[in-house]
């Protein structure tokens, strides 16, 4: 008894010593800004739980130098430019954040750059596809994600060469994302020869678009285009079927979520055309596993939770090579990235900071489900 | 082509089913600055609050192993939401605004801001932050009336909305309640002099204020198939502009601002621009309140927020 006590105070004394050392290492902190509450919370969320996994694995690993570990700081920008010029003066504000994931928005992404490129600090968006963000010449700006510039023209490609349709509205919901992608589309569909009959725009948040669907339907479009995301999306089907407007609809990466399937129901969903920034998850070899482990945890993975985990290691790597708590040192190593081993792909960066060689995939939805059609490589020199 | 007329009465419809909507919410807005002057901005929430619960018990009604009738469905749908609504919409004026009676007028109309924000975050933790989808339960038929062609939804919210709208003015015109009620509005010291017990009168305008909101949510959910924690603010705030519109403080007011905001809406957006719609609704805004601060049908009183 009395021996065995000694030994469990031996053993907690030992384990006493030892545990701060452990815990007395130092942190290193990477911010993660994306709207965590709000109405885009739930992407806002997917983007959080693939940070913090790539932190764990990372974590797991030991310290990235030295005793110091990573710890992700997230703050919510509330898919509000305002919140999100605020969140990144608080991450420049703190000595120990190197760099930041983020933001999610292209609008909120876009109003941060100026203060993190002020700052000197790396700041690595996983989902803002508006190509004007990279054209203001940042280099502290990175995306581990294809730009609009990608994106919307193998859309109108696939649409006016491969479908053949010569008439369509095109519709977005007046972001700087989905303004954006309605913008390229349009470009190069008219380019390519195709009229387009109505251009209009809808409120983010609204969820009323009889009026304006009843007004489409007098122009007959073979193919409505929709720059936006998928709640609205999912309104504009179930609307477009009440008010008789018979089309078919294509959309950008912002409404491939299998939500939109829910919300609007597998009837409505049924042969919606959509590109993704790279392909699904699941179907990846690279990306498979922490799919699996995503889902255990969190529910539905969905492309934007991949890239918020490439976009984290790209940061936490840079660290690692930095060896440093230096801002400028973790600048200059992220633009070294080379061929880093991403879940979607391998990630390297062009001058502008954009991601090279991820192709878009286009998929339509098929018996309820994201049916693969083909790839689109990005075309050289856009 | 479509005549022009089909397309001019569709984009009627559009408008009369949004604005029957905004017209129900407005009324919590209206009566419940009509008693204690306030712009509850809650108000909003508690209309969304009244959305997911008519989601949770169509969800409910959906994994029955039998299925009852779609029309007592529907009144348990309703009823479930009214209740827990009403019942919200009381909560906050204990918790929030009875304590501040008295107070500034501004700390409570701060309070209801917060109190928003509170019940946004507190149904996007309970519910999750993503989208809900609303089964639905109408079948696909159209009630057909002429050259009129709507939805049985449509049918059931121009129904239930008139129907709540006659119910309302005739309980406060034509009750004893009612009459305490309005004399509350007119003066609040004089009619606790009368033995008009306040307390209980504002509460019950809360309630009937929620209830309204809750019967408008629940529409509403079923009409546009998802609900999300956010859907109260846009929709409170064109609620609130629809009041405003109408003559705050006044209950007929509030029903025509309502009804009016939702056609303006669909013509705006059906033959200038949709991008346009919510400048429409509050370009009205502006415009009521410089041309004609009491709105529509309001009584020109000095300013009191």
């Amino acid at each position: 008894m009395n021996s065995r006590r000694l030994a469990l105070a031996a053993a907690l004394l030992v384990a006493a010593a030892v545990a701060p050392a452990a815990l007395a290492g130092d942190e290193v902190r990477i911010g993660l800004a994306a709207p965590l509450t709000g109405d885009q919370a739930y992407i806002g969320q997917c983007v959080l739980h693939g940070a913090e996994m790539a932190v764990e694995d990372a974590n797991v690993k030991g310290p990235v130098f030295g005793s110091t570990r990573i710890r992700l700081v997230p703050l919510d920008d509330q898919h509000n430019p305002t919140q999100a010029v605020l969140a990144a003066n608080k991450f420049v504000a703190d000595p120990d954040v190197v760099a930041v994931v983020g933001h999610f928005n292209s609008s909120c992404t876009k109003a941060a750059s100026t203060i993190y490129h002020e700052s000197r600090m790396a700041q690595v968006t996983p989902g803002s596809t508006n190509p004007e963000i990279s054209r203001q010449g940042f280099d502290t700006f990175f995306r581990v994600c294809p730009t609009d510039d990608v994106q919307a023209p193998a859309a109108a490609d696939f649409v006016r060469s491969k479908l053949g349709i010569k008439r369509i509205a095109i519709l977005d919901d007046q972001t700087t994302y989905g303004k954006g992608l309605a913008d390229a589309f349009e470009k190069r569909y008219r380019s390519l020869g195709g009229e387009v009959t109505q251009r209009d725009g809808i409120t983010q948040g609204e969820k009323d678009f009889t009026p304006l669907l009843t007004k489409i339907r007098s122009g007959k479009p073979e193919l409505v285009y929709f720059g936006g995301i998928y709640p609205e999306l999912a309104l504009i089907l179930k609307q477009a079927a009440k008010v008789g407007l018979v089309t078919r609809w294509m959309g950008g990466d912002g409404v491939a979520e299998p939500t939109l399937i829910t919300l609007a129901g597998p009837k409505l969903a049924e042969g919606v055309y959509v590109t993704r920034l790279g392909l699904d998850p699941h179907t990846v070899p690279t990306a498979k596993d922490f799919a699996s482990r995503y889902e255990a945890r969190h529910g539905e993975i969905g492309p934007f939770s991949a890239y918020a985990y490439d976009a984290a290691n790209v940061l936490i790597e840079a660290i690692r090579r930095a060896g440093s708590k230096d801002r400028q040192a973790v600048l200059a190593e992220v633009r070294k990235t080379r061929d880093l081993p991403g879940l979607l792909g391998p990630v390297n960066f062009d001058a502008q900071g954009d991601a090279i060689g991820k192709s878009i995939g286009i998929f339509q939805i098929q018996d309820g489900e994201f049916r693969f059609i083909e790839e689109a490589r990005p075309a050289a020199g856009s | 082509m479509e005549g022009a007329l089909d397309l001019f009465l569709q984009q009627l419809l559009n408008g009369l089913t949004i604005g029957m909507i905004y017209a129900l919410i407005a009324l919590g807005y209206t009566m419940v600055y009509g008693v204690i002057q306030l712009i509850n901005f809650a108000h909003g929430e508690v209309f969304m609050a009244g959305a997911y619960l008519a989601m949770t018990a169509l969800v409910f009604f959906g994994t029955l192993a039998t299925p009852l009738p779609v029309w007592a469905v529907f009144a348990a749908v309703v009823l479930f939401s009214v209740v827990g609504s009403a019942a919200l919409g009381a909560g906050i004026e204990r918790v929030a605004y009875k304590p501040l009676r008295g107070s500034p007028k501004l700390t409570a109309l701060i309070t209801s801001i917060g109190m928003s924000f509170f019940l946004q975050n507190a149904v996007m933790l309970v519910y999750g932050a993503k989208e809900q989808s609303v089964p639905d339960i109408f079948p696909a038929g159209r009630l057909e009336a002429g050259p009129l062609s709507v939805s049985l939804l449509q049918g059931v919210i121009f129904a239930v909305s008139i129907g709540l709208m006659v119910l309302l003015t005739r309980f406060v015109r034509h009750t004893r309640t009612g009459k305490a009620l309005r004399a509350l509005a007119q003066d609040p010291d004089t009619a606790r002099l009368m033995g008009v017990s306040v307390d209980s009168m504002i509460r019950l305008t809360f309630v009937l204020g929620s209830a309204l909101a809750a019967v408008g949510g629940a529409l509403f959910g079923m009409y546009y198939g998802s609900v999300n924690f956010h859907d109260g603010y846009l929709a409170g705030l064109k609620a609130f502009t629809a009041a405003v519109f109408g003559g705050i403080g006044s209950i007929p007011g509030a029903m025509i601002g309502g009804i009016l905001l939702g056609i303006f809406e669909a013509m705006g957006a059906g033959y200038l621009s949709a991008e346009w719609k919510d400048v429409f609704a509050f370009v009205l805004l502006g415009a009521v309140l410089i041309f004609k601060p009491s709105g529509l049908l309001g009584e020109n009183v000095p300013e009191k927020v």
